[in-house]
C-alpha cells in the first residue's frame, strides 16, 4: 500500500491517531482522574469524609451485614439473557469478599451467589454493599460513588455494558495508542536532537507540534507501559482462549490446583458454621509479622459459605509495593486451622503482578500518584495538540476546497477536550445541587454528566462554521471560560453545602477534599489563561503586532 | 534524611542533569548563552556530566523506596523534569545560564558587548 | 504527507485484514503458548499472564507488519494462516496434556 516503511507509519499514525484519539482523551482524561478516584468519592458523597480506616472485626461488623445481602436487581436484570428459563427468586449464596486500602473510609463488600438455570455453570451474580466499617451502618445505594463508580469504569469501559463493547473499543484504542507511539517514533527522525525543543511563539501547527512531540516523548514509557498493562488486565475479556479453546485444560489445572492447595473447588453440600474470622485473621497478621512483613489486611474473602468445604482467605494489602495484595493465607471455614500459606511468588506471576499493580496503583506512595497524574494529562495534551495540528494543516486547504473534514476534527476535538471538561465540572455541581433524598440521585448526577457533553459537543458544531473560512474558532475560547466558571461554581457549592471549605480543609488536613478543590481552582485557573491566549491569536496578527509595540510588553 | 527531603534531591538531579544534556546540543546552548557555539570538548562535558547526575538521581529515589516503586518514581520525575526544561528553554532560557556559567568561551552574549 | 495510490477499497481491506489478521495470529500464539509452557511445566496461571504479555507485544507487531506487507494476500496467508496454524498445535497440545 505503501512505497516505504516510514509512509506507512505516517498514514496509521494520522489516521488511527486521529480516529482513536478520541476514545484515548476520554480514556487518558479519566484515568488521571481515577488515581485520585477514592478522593473524589469523597468529595460527592460528603457522609463519607473521615479518615481511612482499617479492615474491620469480621465476626462484630462484617457477618451481619454478609448475611443480609442479596444480588442487586440490576445484576438479575442483566443475567436475564444468561439463564434457561425464568429467572429464580432466591439465589444461594456462594462467596463472599471486603476489599480495602489505605485509601478507603468506608468500606466496599461484594456477595457471589449461585445463578440457578445458569447456561454456564460457572455463572454467578453479586451483590454489592458500602459500609461504614466503624459501625457497619450501610450508605445508601444510589449515592454514587462518582470517582470510582463512574469516572474510573468510564475509563475502562465508556459505561458500554452491552456485549462489552465498551471494551472492545478502550482495547482497540489502546492497540492505536502504541502503535501510534511506535509510529510516532519512526517518523520523528530527530528525537533526541528535538527532545527539549519547544516554540511556543511561532504558528499554531508549529508549536502544536512541538508539544505533541514533547508530551509523547518525554512520557513515552510511561504511555506504553499504561497502554500494555491495561491491555494485559483486560486479557481474559479479549482473548477468552482459557475459557473457550483451551477449557479443558483450564478445568484439568483445576483440580490440579484443588488438590495441591488443599483449597476445594467445589463445595461439599453439607452444612457448617464458620468459626471466628477475626481469630484466623489475627493468625495471619501474626504469621506476616514472623516473617518480617508485617502488615494490613486487604482482601478477606470467604468461599463456599455456609458448607463443610468454606474456607477464608486473608491477603496482605499490598500499601508497600506495587504489587495489589499477596501473602495469602488460607483457613478451614469451619475450625479456623490453617489450610494453606501461599508460597513466594513465582518470577513471571511477579512480573505480571507488577504489571497490572503499576497500572491499578493501590500502593502508599503520594508522590508517585501525583506523577501518575502529570503522565495521564501529557497524554491528554499529547492527543490534543495531535488534533490541533492536524486541523491546523489542512483547515486552509479544505476551506480552499470547501470540504467540512477539519471542521468536524475541529468540532469534535472542541467536544472531547473542553467538552468532557464542562460533562465533569456539571456533573460535580448537579452532585452539590440534587437534593440528598432524591430517589436515584446518582442517575441523574450521570444524566447530567451525558447532557451537558451532548449540549458542548451541539456548541462545538454550531461555533466551527469559522473554520469555513480557516478562521479559528471561537468555541475552543468560549469552551474554555464556560469550563472555568462551572469549576469555580462546583468549588463554592462544596462550601455552600456542606461547610467545608478550603481554610477548613487545609486547615484540619483533611486532604482529600481539598485537593479536589485545589484541582478544580487549577483547572479553571488553567482554562482562562488558555483562553485569552486563544482570544488574542483569534484576534489575529494585526492586534498582537499592536500589543507588541505598547509600553508594558515592550518592558516585559 | 527524610524522604520528602531526598525527592527535592532526586528532583534537582534530574532538572540538573537533563539542562546538561540539553545545552549540550548547539541550539539550547545558543538560546543561553548566545550565538557563538560550544567548544567540542564541553560538548561532551556536558553530555557525561548530564548522565551522571541523571543516573545518581535514581540512586537517591532507589534509597527512598524499594527496586520497584523507586524506578517508577525516578522514570517520572524524569518525565516531568524534562517538560520542565524544555519550558524553561521556550519561554526563560537566561534561567539555565549558571548552570554553565563555568564553561569559558564560546560566550558572545550582548552585556559583554557593551 | 505523500498520497497514497490505493483505492478506498484496498484501505478498507486492509485494515480489515490488519485488524482480523493481527487478532487470529495473537490468539494461535497465546494459545500455543499456553499449552506448551503448561506442558513443560509452567503453572497454568503463570502460563496465562505470559501468554497475555507477549501475546499483547505480538498483537502490536502483526498489525504493524499488516500495514507494511506487500499484499493484501500476504497479510492474509501469514497471520490469518499463522493463526490458525498456532491454534491448531495448541489443540494438539492440550490433546496430548489430557
Amino acid at each position: 500500500m505503501f512505497p516505504n516503511f516510514r509512509l506507512s507509519m505516517a498514514w496509521l499514525h494520522t489516521w488511527f491517531g486521529l480516529v482513536l484519539g478520541f476514545v484515548l482523551m476520554v480514556v487518558f482524561f479519566f484515568g488521571s482522574l481515577s488515581v485520585f478516584d477514592r478522593e473524589i468519592d469523597r468529595w460527592a458523597i460528603p457522609q463519607s469524609r473521615f479518615e481511612p480506616q482499617p479492615m474491620p472485626s469480621f465476626d462484630r461488623i462484617l457477618l451481619p451485614v454478609f448475611k443480609d445481602m442479596k444480588p442487586t436487581p440490576e445484576a438479575i436484570e442483566q443475567a436475564r439473557s444468561r439463564v434457561d428459563g425464568p429467572m429464580a427468586e432466591t439465589f444461594p449464596v456462594q462467596r463472599w469478599g471486603a476489599y480495602t486500602t489505605h485509601r478507603d473510609p468506608v468500606l466496599g463488600l461484594f456477595s457471589g451467589h449461585e445463578l440457578p438455570h445458569a447456561k454456564n455453570k460457572d455463572d454467578s451474580v453479586f451483590g454489592t454493599r458500602t459500609i461504614d466499617p466503624r459501625t457497619g451502618a450501610a450508605l445508601p445505594d444510589d449515592h454514587l460513588k462518582i470517582g470510582s463508580q463512574f469516572f474510573y469504569p468510564l475509563h475502562y469501559s465508556l459505561h458500554l455494558e452491552w456485549k462489552n463493547l465498551g471494551y472492545w473499543i478502550v482495547g482497540f484504542a489502546a492497540l492505536a495508542m502504541m502503535v501510534a507511539l511506535v509510529s510516532g517514533v519512526v517518523m520523528h527522525r530527530k528525537i533526541f536532537r528535538e527532545l527539549f525543543t519547544f516554540r511556543p511563539k511561532k504558528h499554531t501547527q508549529r508549536s502544536a507540534l512541538d508539544l505533541h512531540n514533547l508530551t509523547g516523548v518525554v512520557a513515552l514509557p510511561f504511555h506504553f507501559i499504561f497502554a500494555l498493562s491495561g491491555l494485559v488486565i483486560f486479557g481474559g475479556i479479549y482473548f477468552p482462549v482459557t475459557h473457550t479453546q483451551l477449557e479443558p485444560l483450564y478445568e484439568l489445572h483445576e483440580k490440579h490446583e484443588a488438590q495441591e492447595t488443599g483449597l476445594p473447588h467445589e463445595k461439599a453440600g453439607v452444612p457448617a458454621t464458620l468459626a471466628s474470622v477475626d481469630a484466623m485473621v489475627a493468625e495471619a497478621q501474626r504469621r506476616w509479622a514472623a516473617k518480617g512483613m508485617a502488615g494490613d489486611v486487604g482482601f478477606l474473602a470467604v468461599q463456599h459459605v455456609g458448607d463443610a468445604n468454606a474456607y477464608v482467605s486473608v491477603y496482605r494489602a499490598g500499601t508497600d509495593r506495587v504489587t495489589l495484595t499477596g501473602e495469602g493465607i488460607h483457613f478451614k471455614g469451619s475450625t479456623g486451622e490453617l489450610i494453606r500459606e501461599d508460597p513466594p511468588v513465582t518470577v513471571v506471576a511477579g512480573i505480571n503482578n507488577f504489571l497490572t499493580g503499576l497500572h491499578l496503583q493501590h500502593f502508599r506512595h503520594w508522590l508517585l500518584r501525583w506523577l501518575y497524574v502529570l503522565g495521564g494529562l501529557s497524554g491528554c495534551v499529547c492527543i490534543a495538540t495531535g488534533f490541533l495540528f492536524f486541523v491546523e494543516k489542512r483547515k486552509r486547504q479544505h476551506a480552499k476546497q470547501a470540504v467540512s473534514g477539519a471542521r468536524w476534527v475541529d468540532a469534535f476535538a472542541v467536544t472531547t477536550v473542553t467538552g468532557m471538561l464542562i460533562a465533569t465540572f456539571s456533573m460535580l455541581i448537579g452532585n452539590r445541587l440534587l437534593p440528598t433524598d432524591l430517589p436515584a440521585r446518582g442517575t441523574m448526577e450521570q444524566y447530567l454528566f451525558w447532557g451537558a457533553w451532548v449540549l458542548a459537543c451541539a456548541h462545538a458544531i454550531w461555533r466551527t462554521a469559522p473554520m469555513g473560512e480557516a478562521r479559528m474558532s471561537p468555541a475552543w475560547a468560549e469552551q474554555c471560560w464556560t469550563a472555568a466558571a462551572l469549576a469555580v461554581a462546583a468549588v463554592l457549592l462544596n462550601w455552600v453545602t456542606t461547610g467545608d471549605h478550603l481554610l477548613r480543609t487545609i486547615g484540619s488536613g483533611y486532604w482529600p477534599v481539598a485537593g479536589v478543590d485545589l484541582a478544580l481552582l487549577a483547572a479553571a485557573a488553567l482554562a482562562v489563561v488558555a483562553a485569552r491566549r486563544l482570544r488574542r491569536r483569534a484576534l489575529g496578527p494585526s492586534v498582537q503586532a499592536k500589543a507588541a509595540r505598547s509600553p508594558e510588553v515592550a518592558n516585559a | 534524611m527524610p524522604d520528602s527531603l531526598l525527592y527535592a534531591v532526586a528532583l534537582v538531579a534530574n532538572l540538573t542533569g537533563l539542562a546538561w544534556l540539553a545545552l549540550s546540543m548547539d541550539v539550547h546552548w545558543e538560546q543561553v548563552r548566545g550565538p557563538v557555539p560550544a567548544p567540542r570538548r564541553t560538548v561532551v562535558l556536558l553530555r557525561w556530566l548530564g548522565a551522571v547526575v541523571v543516573a545518581s538521581s535514581l540512586a537517591v529515589c532507589l534509597s527512598v523506596d524499594h527496586g520497584s516503586m523507586a524506578s517508577l518514581v525516578w522514570f517520572m520525575v524524569l518525565a516531568g523534569s524534562a517538560l520542565t526544561i524544555a519550558f524553561t528553554l521556550a519561554w526563560k532560557p537566561r534561567l539555565l545560564a549558571p548552570l554553565v556559567a563555568w564553561v569559558r568561551g564560546g560566550d558572545a552574549s550582548p552585556a559583554r558587548q557593551g | 504527507m505523500a498520497t497514497i495510490t490505493a483505492s478506498r477499497l484496498h484501505i478498507v481491506a486492509r485494515i480489515a485484514a490488519g485488524t482480523v489478521g493481527s487478532y487470529a495470529f495473537t490468539w494461535g500464539f497465546i494459545a500455543l503458548g499456553i499449552g506448551l509452557l503448561f506442558a513443560a511445566g509452567m503453572p497454568f496461571h503463570d502460563a496465562e499472564a505470559l501468554g497475555y504479555i507477549l501475546g499483547f507485544i505480538v498483537l502490536l507487531v502483526a498489525f504493524l507488519w499488516a500495514f507494511c506487507a506487500a499484499s493484501l494476500v500476504r497479510v492474509w496467508l501469514v497471520l490469518a494462516g499463522g493463526g490458525a496454524l498456532m491454534a491448531g498445535a495448541a489443540s494438539l497440545v492440550q490433546k496430548a496434556l489430557l
